[in-house]
C-alpha cells in the first residue's frame, strides 16, 4: 500500500538520506528537516519501498507537504 | 431523501451463552479469575454491572449488552450504570466501563434521554474522586460516545467505533460518504480528535489494558527506594544538542522495566504523557519529544500534557517532567487555533497541582515553554538539570541576533558568524547556561544522566506524603 511521508512543520530539507529505490523498514529516516534550529529526522511508520522523493536539499516545506512516496 | 446502504451481512444469530458479546464473557475477562459478582440483574436492560478485583485491586465494572437491541441504552440501563457508580463511590474503587452501544433506545423517547444524562452526572460527580477507565469494545454512538469521553482514560479496541452521529446521518444531513471506521474508528481517535487515550490491537488486549490502569491507578503502592537502580538516561540521546531523537527510550529507562503505558500516543505527539511504575509506586512521566515537532510545545501538546496533569493530581500521582524543548511552535496556524488559551490550561495544570512534581531539563528549556514545562516558578517540587543544559529565553545566537542587531549588522557579512559566536558565549555567560539558572535558583540542581533516575525517585519519596496529597480537582475532559 503507497503512503506519503509528510512535512508535520515548515522546515529546510537539510539532508535527503534514503534514495529512490530503497527499501525501508519502519522507522527508517527518509530525510533529515531542519526547523526551530534542530535536525530533526523524518521516519518511516510502515516499511515500503521509496518509490518518489519529491524535495530536494534545501527546499522550504510547508506542514503538509509530501517529502516522499513509499509504496 | 436517503437511501438506506445495504447492510453488511451479520453472522448468524448466536446463543446468548455463546455470543462473545455477551456481557457475563468480558466482564468475567476484567476481572480476576473466580472474583467477579454481579450487582445487577441479568436481564434485558442492556447493561450489566458487577465487582470483583483487578489485579488484587477491589473494583467495580458495568458493561453494555450487545445482545439486547445492539446494547441501546434505556431507564433500566442507565440505573444499572448509576447505581455502578453509587457502589464505586462508596467503596472508594475504581469503576471500568465496557462499552458497546448505539447510543439511548429510541422507543423510550426522552425517559432515555434523561436516563443518560443521569449517567453523565454521576460521572462528573465521580470525576477526580475514583478512577474512570472506559473500553469501547464496539460502536459507542450518541450518548454512549459521551459516557467513556467523560472518564478519565478511553481504550479502543479494534472493532471500536466512536461518534456522535452515525454514517447514515452525516450522509443525509452533509452528504459525506464515510464508513464507521473512517468516522470513528483507532484512526480518527488515536490520531486527530485526542478522544482515544490508548489503542488495542484486540478486545483481549483492550480489557488487559483496562486492567493495567485500574491497577496503577487504583492501587498506587508505595516508592521503595531500594529497588531504584540508575541506569544512563543520556545513553539513548545522540551526541550532537542539535540532533532530535525519540524521547521514549528515555521515558522506558527512568521507569520500572515494561510498567509504561503511554497515553494519546499518537496524539500531540510531540510530547509524551506515560503512567508507570518507579521504584513499584505509580508515577505519570511528562517529556518533550524533539523527534516529532523538534518538541515544540503547540495547542494540542499542550492540552494533551494539561489533561495528563490533573488526571494525576487528582489521583496523587506524582510527575516526573522531562524537558527538551526548543518553544511554542510560532504560526499562524498555532495562534488561530488558540495556543495561547490551551497553552495556558498547562500553565494552570502544573499551578494548581499539589502532587509531588519534579523537573529534569536534558538539554534545553527556552521561552514560554520552559515556564510551562513545571518551572520552579509554577512551584515544582524540585528542577534538575544535565551539565550544559540551557535554559533561556531563546537560543544564545537568536538572542544576540536581536540584542545586538545594530553591531552585528554594521560589521562585513564575512565577518558575522564569528562576531555572533562571541557575543552569544558573553551572553550565555551572563543571561543563559545552566550555571546561570543554577545561581538565581531556577534550577536547584545540576546532576549527571547517569544519576537522575535515583535523584528523582529520592526527590519524589522524599516529598510523598500519607496519604498522597491530591488535588480536590474533577479531572475534565480538557
Amino acid at each position: 500500500m503507497a503512503s506519503e511521508i509528510v512535512a508535520e512543520m515548515v522546515a529546510h530539507v537539510w539532508r535527503i538520506v534514503a534514495a529512490p529505490g530503497d527499501v525501508l523498514a519502519a522507522g527508517d529516516t527518509v530525510v533529515i528537516l531542519e526547523s526551530m534550529k534542530m535536525e530533526i529526522p523524518v521516519l518511516t511508520e510502515h516499511a515500503g519501498r521509496v518509490a518518489e522523493l519529491r524535495v530536494d536539499e534545501g527546499d522550504v516545506v510547508q506542514e503538509g507537504d509530501i517529502l516522499a512516496v513509499l509504496s | 431523501m436517503t437511501t438506506t446502504p445495504t447492510a453488511p451481512a451479520r453472522p448468524a444469530k448466536l446463543p446468548r451463552d455463546e455470543d462473545p458479546r455477551n456481557p457475563n464473557h468480558r466482564l468475567a475477562a476484567l476481572f480476576d479469575e473466580g472474583t467477579l459478582e454481579l450487582i445487577s440483574e441479568d436481564d434485558t436492560s442492556g447493561m450489566l454491572a458487577a465487582v470483583g478485583t483487578i489485579e488484587g485491586t477491589h473494583s467495580v465494572a458495568f458493561c453494555s449488552d450487545a445482545t439486547v437491541m445492539g446494547g441501546a441504552m434505556g431507564h433500566d440501563g442507565c440505573k444499572v450504570v448509576v447505581r455502578a457508580y453509587e457502589r464505586a463511590m462508596a467503596d472508594e474503587a475504581p469503576i471500568v466501563g465496557l462499552w458497546h452501544s448505539g447510543g439511548a433506545r429510541l422507543a423510550e423517547g426522552v425517559l432515555s434521554l434523561h436516563a443518560v444524562g443521569l449517567i453523565f452526572h454521576a460521572m462528573t460527580l465521580a470525576s477526580g474522586r475514583i478512577p474512570q477507565v472506559s473500553c469501547v469494545l464496539g460502536p459507542a454512538a450518541g450518548g454512549a460516545a459521551y459516557g467513556p469521553a467523560l472518564t478519565d482514560v478511553v481504550i479502543l479496541g479494534p472493532e471500536g467505533r466512536i461518534f456522535v452521529t452515525g454514517p447514515d446521518v452525516v450522509r443525509s444531513v452533509t452528504g459525506e460518504d464515510v464508513d464507521m471506521l473512517r468516522l470513528g474508528g483507532p484512526e480518527p481517535h488515536g490520531r486527530r480528535s485526542g478522544v482515544v487515550h490508548v489503542l488495542a490491537d484486540s478486545e483481549s488486549h483492550a480489557i488487559g489494558e483496562a486492567r493495567r490502569l485500574a491497577s496503577l491507578l487504583g492501587d498506587q503502592r508505595t516508592l521503595d527506594l531500594a529497588t531504584v537502580e540508575d541506569v544512563d538516561l543520556a545513553g539513548s540521546l545522540p551526541e550532537s544538542v542539535r540532533r532530535a531523537y525519540d524521547v521514549h527510550p528515555l521515558v522506558a529507562d527512568l521507569l520500572d522495566d515494561g510498567t509504561g503505558l503511554e497515553m494519546h500516543a499518537r496524539w500531540a505527539p510531540n510530547i509524551t504523557t506515560t503512567l508507570g511504575r518507579l521504584g513499584g509506586r505509580t508515577v505519570g512521566v511528562i517529556a518533550n519529544n524533539p523527534l516529532r515537532l523538534g518538541g515544540c510545545l503547540d495547542s494540542a501538546s499542550a492540552e494533551k500534557a494539561s489533561r495528563f496533569v490533573r488526571m494525576c493530581d487528582a489521583f496523587g500521582v506524582p510527575l516526573a517532567v522531562i524537558v527538551d524543548v526548543p518553544g511554542y511552535l510560532p504560526g499562524v496556524g498555532q495562534e488561530w487555533d488558540g495556543v495561547v488559551r490551551r497553552g495556558a490550561k498547562l500553565l494552570h495544570a502544573f499551578g494548581e497541582a499539589t502532587v509531588p512534581r519534579v523537573t529534569l531539563v536534558t538539554r534545553k528549556a527556552y521561552g514560554g515553554a520552559y515556564i510551562a514545562m513545571n518551572a520552579a516558578s509554577l512551584g515544582a517540587t524540585k528542577v534538575f538539570a544535565w551539565p550544559g543544559a540551557e535554559v533561556a529565553v531563546m537560543g544564545a545566537v537568536a538572542a544576540v541576533r536581536i540584542l545586538h542587531r545594530r553591531r552585528i549588522t554594521e560589521v562585513q557579512p564575512d565577518l558575522r558568524p564569528a562576531i555572533e559566536a562571541e557575543l552569544a558565549a558573553e551572553h550565555e555567560r551572563i543571561a543563559g547556561g545552566v550555571d546561570r539558572a543554577v545561581e538565581i535558583g531556577v534550577v536547584h540542581e545540576v546532576i549527571t544522566p547517569q544519576g537522575s533516575r535515583t535523584a528523582i525517585a529520592r526527590e519524589i519519596a522524599a516529598a510523598l506524603t500519607s496519604p498522597a496529597t491530591r488535588g480536590r480537582h474533577g479531572n475534565i475532559p480538557l
